[in-house]
């Protein structure tokens, strides 16, 4: 083991009535498991209201981030999840990779796999947290769907309010909508599918830090999941 | 140390490794599979920024037959079009991109017509041994896969996941001009296994559940470790006992 160990807050965001398997590491080598040297998870409500801080042991591969959620939110209410991960670089050279596993019970939808955002540390040049802008994108099909579709916004700063311009973009229009965020607030930004008679085509997201951000599709019928995305970000 | 060897190895089998934009297809009855491409990032390159963009997409079905080519043309970097990918009624592989370099990631969709999921694609590199690397190859992954085994050349872990209700299979990408054999081992028993063939410019789409028994109640995690003689690459497809494969999620 190193003598120095590198830091990595992920973030993601979770609802009651659904399987949410959260893998803690990703890799494993030919000696042994790959493991964090230690673990905190951290729930906060929509106001930043912590709901729950818990340590993980790190030994564990697979955190079952439904149960948890299951003891500490009601139906229709929604966290922001934190993971306050500490490591071994040399263990990860890159970073941990944290991905999860997320089915709505019952729903007879396919589950969905995530890429869990890396908000904050790692490899300092592959994570877009040092720099001033943060900007990031996300293209729709224009075709109409069943589905809405919305943008879920976290603040994981501990002290500053952060603003968050979100552009929708249509054929020949755009639309702007500015929501702003104190630590640990969390918000859903809806997405209008039609503006002026034109379907939405994509979205950018531009703040000033690295904020959680998912571009999550509804079924409209039921509100179920059926996408749950990562932006694609600009001058990492 | 190993990646040294592997450098070595590489040089001796005189292997090369051009770059390549890859996103995986997968089509079924009911279900569409539609790609979207871009090339958003451009218009942040100076230089690169002036359209018109020309892509073409090289569709290799899972037997690695080149199943079709799409050309389409991008006038402005925020442009996006949608290229459909037809099969007969069931049929999965990946896409290769070429002609303009990529400068944004592009995304392919799978929907049942009421609602879609996305993921995007990977810039990598395929790799291309040359014939007499290929018969070396064929020979000795002939003789192991009598035994059930391959030349560990690549090697990656990866959980599945397997419910009463869902699961998530691998569509397994070969990424080489070989065949490729690889090995899908259950951890920490190592048993059971299966052993895929997988033509060049091939895949396959495994079914978790040939490895692990769903859980009762709730959702079992499997991990996986998977050994190829060649470079591969998976993506993760979300399955559900009530309904076809609709999303699919790439993983580093």
């Amino acid at each position: 083991m190193s003598s120095s160990i590198s830091g990595l807050l992920s973030a993601t965001f979770a609802e009651p009535g659904y399987e949410h398997l959260v893998e803690l590491v990703h890799q494993r080598d030919a000696s042994g498991r790959r493991r964090l040297e230690a673990l905190a998870v951290e729930l906060y409500d929509a106001d930043g209201r912590e709901l729950a801080a818990r340590a993980v042991d790190p030994r564990d591969e697979v955190l079952d981030l439904g149960k948890l959620i299951g003891e500490v939110l009601q139906p229709g209410a929604r966290a922001l999840v934190l993971f306050d991960a500490r490591y071994d670089p040399d263990a990860f050279p890159y970073r941990p990779h944290h991905y999860a596993y997320l089915h709505r019970i019952t729903s007879g939808d396919p589950p969905l796999y995530y890429a869990v955002n890396a908000t904050l540390g790692g490899v300092p040049d592959r994570i877009g947290a040092e720099r001033l802008n943060n900007f990031e994108t996300y293209l729709f099909r224009t075709r109409p769907f069943a589905e809405r579709y919305s943008l879920l916004l976290g603040s994981v700063a501990r002290f500053a309010d952060v603003e968050a311009r979100v552009t929708c973009y249509y054929a020949s229009t755009s639309t702007t909508k500015t929501v702003t965020l104190a630590p640990k607030h969390h918000a859903e930004v809806v997405l209008p599918l039609e503006h002026a008679g034109e379907p939405l085509a994509r979205v950018d997201l531009k703040s000033m830090f690295r904020l959680a951000s998912y571009v999550v599709g509804r079924r409209a019928s039921t509100g179920s999941l059926v996408l749950f995305d990562h932006l694609f970000t600009y001058f990492k | 140390m190993t990646r040294l060897l592997r450098r070595v190895a590489r040089a001796l089998l005189g292997v090369e490794r051009p770059p390549v934009y890859y996103l995986p297809w997968l089509v079924r009855p009911g279900i569409d599979c539609v790609l979207m491409l871009s090339n958003l990032e451009a218009r942040f390159r100076s230089g690169h920024n002036a359209g018109p963009f020309a892509f073409r997409v090289t569709q290799y079905a899972a037997d690695g037959r080149l199943l079709a080519e799409h050309h389409t043309r991008l006038e402005r970097g925020t442009d996006v079009a949608e290229v459909t990918l037809a099969a007969s009624d069931t049929g999965w592989g990946f896409v290769t991109i070429g002609d303009d370099p990529v400068q944004s990631d592009l995304y392919v969709t799978l929907s049942d017509g009421a609602a879609y999921a996305a993921t995007h694609g990977r810039q990598e590199f395929v790799e291309r041994y040359p014939a007499r690397s290929r018969a070396v190859l064929a020979v000795v992954g002939s003789l192991l896969a009598w035994l059930a085994r391959t030349v560990p050349a690549f090697v990656r872990y990866q959980y599945a996941y397997v419910g009463a209700e869902s699961r998530s299979d691998l569509l397994l990408l070969n990424l080489s001009n070989v065949t490729n054999r690889i090995r899908v081992v259950t951890l920490p028993a190592g048993s059971p296994s299966v052993l895929v063939r997988i033509p060049p410019m091939g895949s396959h789409l495994l079914d978790i559940s040939r490895l692990a028994q769903p859980a009762v109640q709730g959702t079992r995690v499997v991990p996986l470790r998977l050994e190829g003689n060649a470079w591969f690459n998976l993506y993760v497809v979300g399955a559900s006992e009530r309904s076809t494969p609709r999303s699919l999620m790439h993983v580093k």
